[in-house]
């Protein structure tokens, strides 16, 4: 269901991509505020209010789209959610988990719809499950008041969805089901059994127990739960048998962390909303500048006019001299203003990626039996609208790798002298140009040796290889380092954590991670405000301008030629008792080989520790630059990053920092432990 | 914009208008919907290890704009460049690249009729960069297929650099 039927349908579906998931971003938070009250029973009319309102929305843009799926779960929500409203339900744990279920559901179906994927499976048995539980409460309603709820089966109706006769067979068995369930035990509890009776009991205990491979069926960001078989073939199961299943109703837990890991690799949103304000701010400014023109247009003419007059020169000429010097200040002013406040525009709270962390440490918590409390803080930070899209999924990783391998288990943290819950803190702000976002727990740390040990045992490092700490921890990082085998919380970490790394230095970020064993780890990103505007030193190299941007820079320096040697035949110079591999530039770039006899210059530029001696012809100071991507049709360029255009027109080329350190330690593991920095 | 691409040379009866350009002896070009703009030769930023025909880039009010040269690109001899040399700014689905040619000539208005397909060889170009080749009395246009002369071996030409970069 493409471009068909209307023209500017894809604006439709834009429009109804962005206001979803905002709203399901509010119904998460609505239902995390929900399950706040399961203990006492109340409910907060508002929050269930503000909840069908969502699902009603959600209802009313899908059928409008003719998003059949996306309309059919919301409605079924919808009237778990009225149920709850009318008061004809008690809030209980388990009507919270249908609902985030449900939720997530809702989520696939909703990317499934836009990117006219496929629609996850499960679906159906879900909404079986929905019916079911509903009705369970409408028939109890029924018997006890009996009344009719007219208004309910009217409004069933009437959204008849394609699935309608399926369900009835399955509603009815779940019904007659359920019922025996309830007749059982007198509380509603045993309704809560529904989700989970459908699973054999035994694959949906292994799903809890079975702590490794609920991690791999999470790491593989699963379409849904193939084991949710659909309910209408569940042989009615005696009452006796729904007892153990309830102890496992949280057993979504492979489902439901779904929609939050799904969420950033999901189709990326390609819209911002923006404050009016910054918008009328640019208007005014573009004011100027159109006000502006007329105003150098009416010099040139002038001008013009009177250029071959050598009797106006006084008169005419010198005073607008001056006006064309008071229309270039008022030019660069403007033109600056509206730099700052475009990037503005760009700019998005970092609090749009936090908002959904959460949901995904209630799941995950509990789908490992933790306790863990979530601290954020600078949620309202700002950076630009791209870093904050591709910053969720490292952070995603760093967090479920905290739940995973950071806090320990309850008894485990008691008998440490720690309190029972764990704590992660998610926290963002900025210093200098740059933003910092920390992730830190204060679980059980890495163990630096275990690490090793495994990076020996996957052949990623040998017996022999003298690595520091930090080069150890950074084989966390690594691609080949698995997860395969771990089923305590001591094998280390390292779920996606090499996406960790390579999201991060895309955007041209750097990591750092401190842990103390016993304590916790902090895990410190650092990122650039902004990736189109940077701080860049320009350098000279065969007679092209070169940018080096300044954030990888760490000092420049003048050395005498007798002061580079050579180690496995590449150049070094030993800084401050260092040892600094050198790149000569033009080399690199197959500009030159002419070499200056006497001296080098050299720019050190530093990345995760590791440092590299750029040698460039000479220094040209620092610049404010644009950075503008290369076209496409060159293609990838190792060790250029991109391009910007210098004041006077011409365009000098940005040295990607990244590649070039990563090419002077490719050259095997001896050469990079014995260079390794700090 | 592959209809765009192939769609004028299957229709009858209409005419198609082409910027013509020459390189060396020959002349050559391309429908006008992809043109641009025409430019003067301005400065070009080499880009190094970017593909050998890659001249660099030219920064257009603004936006870079990669430049390809023809001549190295169809394994023509390199020529200074004159006061005649031109820049061809080409737009091909949402890529835009420079062409450096010897000189423009004219905006033509060719019959589709008088099109016809690539013949197996002509002297100096790989004929996969060509979509036909349209007759105009007694001169002969080579029509070039755009979307070949931006890609194509250079994919090749990459890899191996990238191999290159590798083992350096």
């Amino acid at each position: 269901m493409s471009a068909d039927d209307f023209f500017d349908r894809t604006e439709f579906v834009q429009y109804f991509r962005d206001e979803t998931e905002e709203l399901l971003q509010s119904i998460d938070s609505d239902l995390l505020r929900l399950e706040g009250f399961v203990d006492s029973g109340n409910v907060d009319p508002e929050i269930v209010a503000s909840l069908f309102r969502g699902l009603h929305t959600i209802k009313g843009s899908a059928g409008m789209l003719d998003f059949k799926e996306v309309q059919g779960v919301a409605h079924k929500l919808e009237n778990v959610c009225d149920l709850l409203r009318k008061d004809r339900m008690p809030l209980s744990e388990s009507c919270v988990n249908l609902l985030f279920e449900g939720r997530d559901i809702l989520t696939a179906l909703v990317h499934a719809a836009i990117d006219d994927g496929v629609a996850p499976e499960g679906v159906q048995s879900f909404m079986d499950r929905l019916d079911s539980f509903a009705s369970v409460y409408e028939t109890t309603a029924k018997v006890i008041e009996g009344t009719n709820l007219p208004e309910m089966s009217a409004e069933q109706h009437d959204e008849t969805t394609p699935v309608e006769q399926h369900e009835i067979d399955a509603f009815e068995a779940e019904v007659a089901r359920l019922l025996a369930a309830q007749a059982s035990q007198s509380a509603p509890e045993p309704a809560t059994a529904s989700p989970a009776l459908p699973l054999p009991a035994t694959q949906a205990a292994a799903g809890i127990v079975d702590a490794a491979a609920a991690q791999a069926a999470i790491d593989a960001l699963l379409a849904p739960e193939p084991a949710a078989k659909p309910a209408a073939p569940a042989t009615p199961k005696p009452a006796a048998q729904a007892a153990p299943a309830a102890a496992v109703t949280q057993a979504p837990a492979p489902t439901s962390p779904t929609a939050p890991g799904k969420a950033p690799a999901g189709g990326k949103n390609l819209t911002i909303r923006v404050d009016i304000e910054r918008l009328d701010m640019l208007l005014n400014l573009v004011g100027e500048l159109v006000i502006n023109r007329t105003r150098i247009s009416d010099i040139a003419n002038t001008l013009s006019r009177n250029v071959n007059d050598p009797n106006h020169h006084q008169d005419v000429v010198v005073p607008l001299a001056k006006d064309l010097a008071d229309s270039s200040a008022l030019l660069a002013r403007t033109t600056n203003e509206i730099q700052e406040s475009i990037m503005k525009v760009r700019m998005v709270p970092i609090g749009q990626v936090f908002d959904r962390f959460p949901r995904m440490v209630r799941d995950l918590a509990k789908a490992r039996n933790k306790e863990i409390k979530l601290e954020i803080a600078g949620a309202e930070t700002d950076l630009d609208k791209t870093i904050v899209d591709e910053v969720g999924e490292p952070l995603m990783h760093l967090v479920r790798n905290n739940i995973d391998h950071g806090i320990e288990e309850p008894d485990v943290r008691i008998a440490r002298g720690k309190p029972r819950a764990g704590t992660i803190k998610l926290n963002a702000y900025h210093e200098g140009n740059q933003v910092i976002i920390e992730v830190q727990d204060d679980g059980g740390g890495i163990q630096l040796e275990k690490v090793r040990e495994r990076g020996i045992k996957q052949g990623l490092i040998t017996e022999a290889d003298r690595l520091t700490d930090r080069e150890i921890i950074e084989l966390i990082f690594t691609p080949g380092f698995s997860t395969a085998e771990q089923v305590t919380d001591v094998s280390g970490r390292g779920v996606g954590m090499d996406v960790v790394k390579k999201n991060i230095l895309r955007l041209k970020g750097v990591f750092d991670v401190d842990s103390v064993l016993g304590e916790g780890t902090k895990f410190t990103m650092k990122l650039p405000l902004t990736l189109a505007i940077i701080q860049a030193l320009l350098v000279r190299v065969a007679n092209e301008l070169y940018s080096i941007p300044l954030d990888a820079v760490i000092e420049s320096q003048r050395i005498d030629t007798s002061d580079v040697r050579t180690v496995h035949g590449g150049e070094v110079i030993t800084l401050r008792g260092q040892v600094v591999p050198l790149i000569r530039v033009g080399e690199f770039f197959n500009l030159t080989k002419e070499r200056d006899p006497d001296k080098v210059m050299i720019v050190i530029v530093g990345l995760q520790g590791r440092q590299v001696g750029l040698v460039v012809d000479s220094f040209q100071g620092e610049q404010e630059i644009v950075i503008k991507p290369l076209s496409d049709v060159i293609g990838r360029i190792p060790g250029i990053s991109g391009a910007t255009i210098l004041g006077n027109g011409s365009i000098s080329l940005i040295i990607d920092v990244h590649s070039l350190v990563a090419s002077a330690y490719a050259g095997g593991k001896v050469a990079r432990a014995e260079f390794s920095g700090v | 914009m592959a209809m765009n691409d192939k769609a004028p040379t299957k229709l009858t009866g209409q005419t198609m208008q082409v910027v013509s350009f020459a390189l060396g002896s020959e002349e050559y070009g391309v429908d006008i919907a992809q043109v641009q703009e025409i430019n003067r030769m301005v400065t070009i930023t080499h880009v190094p290890r970017a593909p050998h025909f890659m001249e660099g880039v030219i920064n257009l009010r603004g936006q870079l704009i990669p430049i390809i040269d023809l001549r190295t690109r169809f394994g023509m001899p390199r020529t200074e460049h004159t006061k005649n040399t031109r820049i061809v700014v080409t737009e091909i689905g949402s890529k835009r690249v420079g062409m450096v040619v010897d000189s423009v000539s004219e905006v033509l208005r060719i019959p589709t009729e008088q099109i016809e397909d690539a013949p197996d060889m002509i002297a100096g170009v790989e004929t996969e960069y060509i979509r036909g080749v349209g007759k105009m009395g007694d001169r002969l246009i080579i029509m070039l297929d755009l979307g070949r002369v931006i890609s194509g071996s250079e994919k090749r030409d990459l890899e191996t650099l990238e191999t290159e970069a590798v083992s350096a």
